[in-house]
This record gives structure tokens, C-alpha cells and sequence, in this order.
């Protein structure tokens, strides 16, 4: 078939275009991915026994995962179409990282010398099994957000599919946070931000091969 | 050849159900394909050829894609440049499967510019029944959709939506298309 003929069939009755609605369809599928999140956590891991007394630091772990969730979500939806630059949303992650990492420097330089190792790991003889955990936990989250994504268009899609990873990252360490014993600045930062971006690079890896059209 | 406003304007409109508009986009979004995918496959205008066929058949089926609050070019070039990456992917895969050391040899310089290595027509063959009944006879035989409905019994939507599903994944199997 001649290009020509090509055209002429692809526009002969040509129907107007429907406008996909997609903030709701994202809305539902994060909201779900965190349900099923704080699901696996109450039933595999199970929530930590003092969460009475720990309901701060829970909530302000969960309110750093979310804030994490929050500066990738702009870049995800950047790409759900082609040919949307990203600028400035990249530069609010890189931003976020940076933060992150002056606070534990300040948190860490708060500790006694001797005591810092163990506040960064989490306590005596622990490690930190969030960077584990978490992207394991994100799998649901992450599952769906490729669903989600297959039904647009992108075009740069190892960026989707780490986009994707660090979003479903971010979800999931809100579920984490239910469990996760450890409280302190410095251990949170780190390992929390270095557990989405373990995501990130999965989803990276993952992305190109679910996310071809 | 048409600037970023004019080719706006036209898809603008081919989005809302022009006709016409939809040809004479799709028409220069070929010219525009084609120069950008020759210039990347030097001396392989037939394999640029049906990159310019998969690339619009792209270009159409995923048209609500476009954000009108960017410029239609930068769209329009993110999918031309994911359909050559997905195309070179695939020529690479299929280099170290079988054409391995095999010279393929000079284009044939009898073939028309516009004349693509695979033919899309055969393609349809492969679709499902239906898809396939579907588009011969809206977009082949031009008769109109009512038409079709009459002569299938399916319903007009139904026959829309056979239309739609089957061009995506016409534009599927190009890319999975062996050229040979």
C-alpha cells in the first residue's frame, strides 16, 4: 500500500477524537496501590506493637514518603504524553534529594560521635531492611501504575518505568512506615529516599520491556 | 511545507472530525517523517518508508495524546523518534537472530518514493475478523459507517470502536512485521 492510500483510509470518516479522562483513573489507582500496601503490611509484617504511643513519628514517616510520592508525581504525569519537556519538575526531585541529604548530615552531626553509626542504621546491631522491604511492597503499586500508563502514550519509557517505580516507592514507604520501628531523621532520609530510588532504577529496568506500544 | 501553526491548526481541527483537515495533516506530517527518518537510515528508503506508514498509523490512532498547551511538532517528533528506537531495537534483535552476515545488498533503485517494503494491505489479513470487516469497508471501500452497519448487522459503535482497536493493532503488528 502506498503512503498516500494509507492516508486516505486512515482519515476517510474520521470520528473527533475523545478526550482520555485520566486524573481520577491515577487518583483510584494510587489510592488502591496503598490500600493494598497497608494490607500486606498489617498481614505480613504487622504493625508495630507501641503504634499508640508512636502515632507522630508513624505519621511524620508517612508524610515524607507522601511528600516523596508528591515531587515525582508531576514528572510520571509529564510523561504520559509525548513530546512534554520536563524541566523543572526533574529539578524539584534533585532538590528533594538534596534536602534529604543536608538533613541527615545535620541530624547525623547532632549524634554523639559514637552513637552515630548506630542512629543511622537504625540501632544497635540493625540494619536498614527498609531499602528490602519497601520496593517489595511497592510491586502492587507499581503494577497498577503500568496498567494505568498502557492506556496513554509514552515515549521515553525506561524514564516511565522509573518514574512509575519511584511513584509506586513512594506509596508503598507510606505503608512501610506502619511497621518501620526505626524513628530517627537521619535513618528516614537515607534509607527511605535510597529504598525509592531502588524502585526507580527496578521500574527503569521493568518499564521498557511492559511499557511498549 | 506547512509551519508549527498551520499543521496545529489542521490537527486541531482533524481532531474534532474534519476530514479533510486529518488528510492534509496526515499529508505533511508524512513529508516532515519522511525527511526525518531518511536522514537517520541513510541509503534504506524503503525501511524509512515503512517507518513513515507505522509512524502514522501511530500518529492517528494515539492523536488524543497530544497536549495542545506544547508545540504538535515536539509530539509529533517524540513519536517518530520512539517508533525508530522501537525500529532499531527490533533490527538489532533480528540481526543477531538470523541476517547475521548477510549483505543485504543495494535499494532497488525502481522503487518509489513512496513505496514501503511491507504491505499494510496484507497485514489487515491478520487481524480478527471483525477489525478487519471493519476497516475494508469504511476505509477501503468507502462506504460510510451506517453503511457498514447495515451490511454487517453490527452496530455503528461497535463498528467505531472495531475500527479504532483494529488500527492499533495494525500499527502493532507493523512494528512486528519482519521486512524481508
Amino acid at each position: 500500500m502506498k503512503t498516500d492510500d494509507l492516508i486516505n483510509a486512515l482519515s476517510r470518516g474520521v470520528e473527533p477524537a475523545e478526550r482520555p479522562r485520566w486524573r481520577m483513573n491515577l487518583a483510584i489507582t494510587l489510592v488502591v496501590g496503598l490500600i493494598v500496601a497497608v494490607a500486606l503490611v498489617a498481614i505480613g509484617l504487622g504493625v508495630r506493637p507501641d503504634i499508640g504511643t508512636a502515632r507522630m513519628p508513624v505519621m511524620m514517616k508517612a508524610m515524607f514518603s507522601a511528600l516523596a510520592a508528591a515531587v515525582i508525581l508531576p514528572v510520571a504525569v509529564q510523561l504520559m504524553k509525548p513530546g512534554r519537556p520536563l524541566g523543572w519538575r526533574l529539578f524539584a526531585i534533585a532538590l528533594f534529594v538534596g534536602v534529604c541529604a543536608i538533613a541527615t548530615a545535620t541530624a547525623l552531626m547532632g549524634e554523639m560521635p559514637e552513637q552515630r553509626w548506630q542512629a543511622w542504621m537504625g540501632g544497635e546491631g540493625r540494619a536498614p531492611w527498609c531499602v528490602v522491604l519497601i520496593p517489595i511492597l511497592a510491586v502492587p503499586a507499581a503494577a497498577l501504575l503500568t496498567w494505568f500508563m498502557r492506556a496513554f502514550t509514552p515515549t521515553r519509557i525506561t524514564l516511565t518505568g522509573a518514574a512509575i517505580g519511584a511513584l509506586s516507592g513512594g506509596v508503598s514507604a507510606m505503608a512501610y512506615a506502619m511497621y518501620c520501628p526505626t524513628d530517627s531523621v537521619a535513618f528516614v532520609t537515607t534509607w527511605y529516599t535510597l529504598a525509592i530510588a531502588v524502585c526507580a532504577a527496578l521500574g527503569a529496568f521493568v518499564g521498557s520491556k511492559f511499557l511498549r506500544w | 511545507m506547512a509551519d508549527e501553526a498551520a499543521l496545529k491548526t489542521l490537527f486541531l481541527k482533524g481532531l474534532a472530525g474534519d476530514e479533510a483537515a486529518t488528510r492534509a495533516f496526515l499529508t505533511e506530517a508524512a513529508a516532515l517523517l519522511r525527511a526525518f527518518f531518511r536522514s537517520r537510515l541513510r541509503g534504506r528508503a524503503e525501511d524509512a518508508e515503512d517507518l513513515v506508514q507505522e509512524t502514522l498509523v501511530a500518529l492517528h490512532t494515539r492523536r488524543e495524546s497530544y497536549d495542545p498547551s506544547y508545540p504538535l511538532t515536539a509530539w509529533l517528533y517524540a513519536i517518530a523518534r520512539y517508533r525508530l528506537i522501537d525500529f532499531l531495537r527490533r533490527a538489532k534483535h533480528r540481526a543477531h537472530a538470523s541476517l547475521d552476515g548477510i549483505d543485504v545488498g543495494e535499494p532497488d533503485p525502481d522503487y518509489e518514493a513512496s513505496d514501503a517494503k511491507r504491505d499494510v494491505a496484507t497485514l489487515l489479513d491478520k487481524l480478527p475478523e471483525k477489525q478487519r470487516t471493519a476497516i475494508r469497508m469504511v476505509k477501503l471501500e468507502e462506504r460510510s459507517v451506517k453503511e457498514t452497519s447495515e451490511a454487517t448487522g453490527l452496530s455503528e459503535s461497535d463498528i467505531k470502536i472495531s475500527i479504532h482497536r483494529g488500527l492499533k493493532t495494525l500499527m502493532r503488528l507493523m512494528g512486528e512485521e519482519q521486512p524481508t
